[in-house]
């Protein structure tokens, strides 16, 4: 259907069940956007909601004792907060590919890579079994894998952080996903491995025209790797910028996070640190959740409740009530 | 008061809490009519009363036995026996092993390793009920052989549980940083790996006794332990059995303290550890 | 005052024949990446682990006497803090009292001074009196590392060897523990910084250590370094941060 957002996220509200009567709010009012073929990256520190967030987006939320309190959540059309197992099945690992935290899960440390890959191809049920094989060794190459005929036979243990997650991106695109949801796949790698990785990732963009979400809390890579950066903050996402634009950002959170960046400063000379931390999940504070860490804070932001998107320019939003006012 | 009763509800609802506050209530009551109606009930374990397989009544609620003894006071005077037998049972292991699997895990000497290594293995291949069996035989029975063989025998399920955590505690970064801070051997080994150790190996102890109860009324039952006319669970069912049919009560009312006592430290086992897992 | 080393590795070649000087007041930093032996000589440098060949020498007093390194008074001179906050503080015990027991090691104090001296340290860390009492598990690993670097200044030391301590934290945590050694350098204590973390090793080194498997493949001032990397492997790491392609 024309008019359909690959991806689009509206007032998203996730809560958790912590007791039979307590609910807890991990994300709130999360609002995103995404076409085919764009690049965005999410970032947020710790309690930010972001990997909640991703959740969302690959149907695990369940486990958790999560679910979906309210706004909306579409994927190519199809409501992803309604959709019964039976479309679960079609999206998750087919349409909407994910590659987990590299020094978290991985693969199954008790299979083959080469039995995991065939797993993944064969998510699709009417591929040929005789061709399982072959689309392996064609994915390990496609992610640049030396000799992925031994590979195919090796377990977990016995290969690199930087090949796991290799492995991990092969099988999250064995189905040729619209969608990958990448969680902060580069953290703990070496600098060298990340920048091979990100490479990686655009090349699978260009060609397959796959949407990449990108998660992490490193600043300076999201910003050189992605078209987009949504900012999230205290489970509301609260900006969201072209890349090249960043400095022109409009939010103080986004400009604070911009400008504590360790390569900005001289040697030795006065770190930037955001005041205080991250609200934790359960105590937000009333208003803008930004506010008691925030420079710019006015009292008017302690008190209005609801701060959506506001669009103020192209592909620019933000929820800063005193976005026409920060200059820079 | 009040604020001590808010403290008390907080921690109840912290994972865990109800098992751990209920097994320690049911065991609480074992034990204190344990205390209770041996030492100020009317009767004796071992008095003739009256009429033998008389049935439970107000007078004796849990009936007579086959010698006209009353079934009660002997369930409950057993709680002193197989609880503290299963006490020593225990703690003499615990302390056993978990001493000698420290000295293990530090020693840096090949062939000490290899030696106790096995050793410890060979005794862990055999399950507790028959290498007990197996020496009692030997030994002779009796109450006394059974605790001597635990601590022979038990010892090295503590030492191994306590060897491979000595090892794992002495790799971490704040005992290397007790020795670049200079701080003596001793020092180490006592305030720093023995406590670490030895909190694995005192939760263990914890489902060990559990076992060890069963495996003390068990042997009592087959006659090796505690032997008639002692007043024990085990050996109350053994005598009881020919009876079960018509006199139940000779049988049930042990075997119920039995099961309540256990049942009651299971509580308690799964509550700790619930609570370390955080559910 | 200097640290040498030259030394022949491991039976794996752990470090490979490397030779390094840290000079009195400077802070070294020593990048590399995952295995190239960086934490092995880290550990040789603080008397944890004894080469298989060459030696240290602090003040040009060698540290290794038969197995033992870093005897008698020597031994609060160069102290450690270590990667993983985790496992760095003993987990049964409370904070207050593992830095009290090293300031009685090493200050000489009894147990009620040392304990006040070391809620004095802790705070002067920015960790409070409250939380000081509290055990690790109840504590960020960003406050951890903290408690760790506390505990090492107990000896009062004039070597610091930092084992990737900001790689387990998160940002602001990380942005404190620099500013908290940005301090204690200005202070005049020297520090040998291993990370791979590029950006923590240009902030705070004078001097830098490139380490790939075992040696040392090119070494040379901090902005020399960042800015005109003379080996391949050199230009390779340096490349790869993130706003840096020379692409």
């Amino acid at each position: 259907m024309l008019g359909n957002h690959l991806l689009e996220i509206k007032n998203l509200k996730i809560d958790v069940r912590v007791t039979k009567k307590r609910r807890l709010s991990i994300v709130d009012t999360a609002s995103l956007i995404i076409e085919p073929g764009e690049i965005i990256g999410l970032i947020g520190e710790s309690g930010s909601g972001k990997t909640m967030l991703c959740r969302s987006l690959v149907g695990t939320l369940g486990r958790r004792g999560a679910y979906i309190a309210s706004g909306e959540l579409k994927f190519d059309g199809i409501d992803l907060i309604t959709a019964k197992q039976s479309v679960w099945n079609d999206i998750r690992g087919k349409r909407i590919g994910y590659v987990p935290q590299s020094a978290l899960a991985g693969p199954n440390p008790v299979m083959t890579i080469g039995a995991q890959l065939a797993e993944a191809i064969l998510q699709d049920e009417n591929f040929p079994k005789s061709e399982v094989e072959k689309r392996s060794l064609e994915l390990l190459n496609i992610v640049q894998i030396r000799r992925p005929e031994t590979v195919l036979k090796q377990y977990q243990h016995e290969l690199s952080g930087g090949m796991k997650q290799r492995v991990m991106i092969a099988c999250a695109i064995a189905q040729q996903p619209q969608l990958i949801v990448a969680d902060e796949p580069t953290t703990g790698l070496d600098v060298t491995v990340q920048a091979e990785i990100m490479e990686l990732l655009k090349q699978i963009r260009k060609d397959f025209n796959t949407s990449i979400i990108l998660v992490s809390h490193d600043l300076p890579l999201i910003n050189e790797i992605c078209d987009d950066i949504v900012v999230m903050h205290a489970g509301t996402t609260v900006e969201k910028i072209p890349s090249k634009s960043i400095k022109a950002s409009k939010h103080p959170y986004t400009l604070a996070l911009y400008n504590s960046r360790i390569d900005l400063v001289l040697p030795k000379g006065q770190l930037k640190t955001i005041n205080g931390q991250p609200p934790s999940v359960g105590s937000w504070p009333e208003g803008c959740r930004f506010s008691e860490r925030c420079d710019f804070v006015k009292d008017k932001c302690r008190t209005k409740q609801d701060l959506p998107l506001i669009e103020i320019g192209s592909n620019h939003q933000t929820s800063c009530l005193r976005y026409d006012e920060i200059a820079r | 008061m009040k604020a001590k009763f808010a403290k008390f509800k907080e921690w109840l609802l912290l994972p865990g809490g109800f098992g751990i506050f209920t097994g320690l209530l049911m065991l609480g009551t074992m034990i204190l009519l344990g205390i209770i109606i041996p030492n100020f009930g009317p009767y004796k374990p071992d008095e003739f009363i009256g009429d033998p397989f008389l049935p439970p009544s107000w007078q004796h609620p849990f009936g007579l036995d086959q010698l006209g003894r009353d079934v009660m006071t002997r369930t409950f005077s057993s709680v002193g026996i197989d609880l503290g037998v299963a006490f020593l049972g225990v703690s003499i292991p615990l302390a056993i092993g978990t001493v000698i699997g420290i000295l293990l895990g530090l020693a840096k000497n090949k062939y000490v390793l290899s030696l106790a290594g096995s050793l410890i293995d060979g005794i862990n291949a055999f399950p507790l009920l028959i290498i007990a069996v197996a020496m009692l035989t030997f030994l002779g029975s009796g109450l006394r052989s059974v605790v001597v063989i635990l601590a022979i025998t038990n010892w090295a399920r503590y030492a191994r549980i306590s060897r491979t955590r000595a090892v794992v505690v002495s790799k971490q970064n704040y005992i290397e940083a007790a020795k670049t801070l200079g701080f003596s051997r001793r020092r180490i080994v006592l305030k720093h790996i023995a406590p670490n150790v030895s909190s694995e190996t005192v939760a263990y102890a914890l489902s060990d006794f559990i076992l060890v109860i069963v495996v003390v009324s068990g042997l009592s039952f087959l006659g090796l332990a505690a032997k008639p006319p002692m007043a024990e669970w085990g050996s109350m069912i053994a005598d009881g059995r020919a009876y079960l049919a018509q006199s139940w009560w000779l049988v049930i009312f042990p075997g119920l303290a039995l099961c309540w006592s256990a049942v009651s430290l299971s509580f308690v086992v799964e509550g700790i550890s619930r609570r370390d897992r955080g559910i | 005052m200097s640290v040498t080393f030259d030394s022949y590795g491991d039976v794996i070649k752990a470090v490979d024949h490397v030779n390094f000087v840290l000079p009195k007041g400077q802070t070294i930093g020593i990048v590399g990446e995952s295995g190239s032996g960086k934490s092995t000589f880290a550990r040789v440098l603080s008397g944890l682990q004894i080469p298989t060949s060459g030696s240290v020498t602090f003040m040009d007093k060698p540290i290794q006497n038969g197995k033992n390194t870093y005897e008698g008074a020597l031994r609060k001179e160069v102290q450690m803090v270590f990667q993983d906050p985790y496992g760095s503080l003993n987990p049964r015990m409370r904070i207050v009292k593992a830095i009290a027991e090293a300031i009685r090691q090493h200050q000489g104090l009894d147990k009620k001074a040392s304990r006040v001296a070391a809620l004095d340290l802790l705070e002067s860390m920015g960790i409070s009196n409250l939380d000081a009492q509290k055990f690790p598990s109840k504590l960020s690993g960003g406050q951890r590392q903290r408690a760790s670097v506390a505990r090492a200044l107990s000896a009062q030391p004039s070597v610091l060897i930092a084992d990737e301590p900001t790689s387990a934290i998160d940002q602001s945590a990380q942005a404190q523990l620099l500013g908290l050694f940005n301090d204690l350098i200005k202070k005049g204590l020297s520090i040998v910084l291993v990370s791979h973390d590029l950006g923590v090793i240009r902030y705070l080194s004078d001097y830098v250590y490139v380490m790939k498997d075992g040696i040392f493949v090119e070494s040379g001032k901090s902005e020399e370094i960042f800015n005109n990397p003379k080996e391949e492997y050199t230009k390779k790491l340096i490349s790869s941060i993130p706003g840096r392609s020379t692409k």
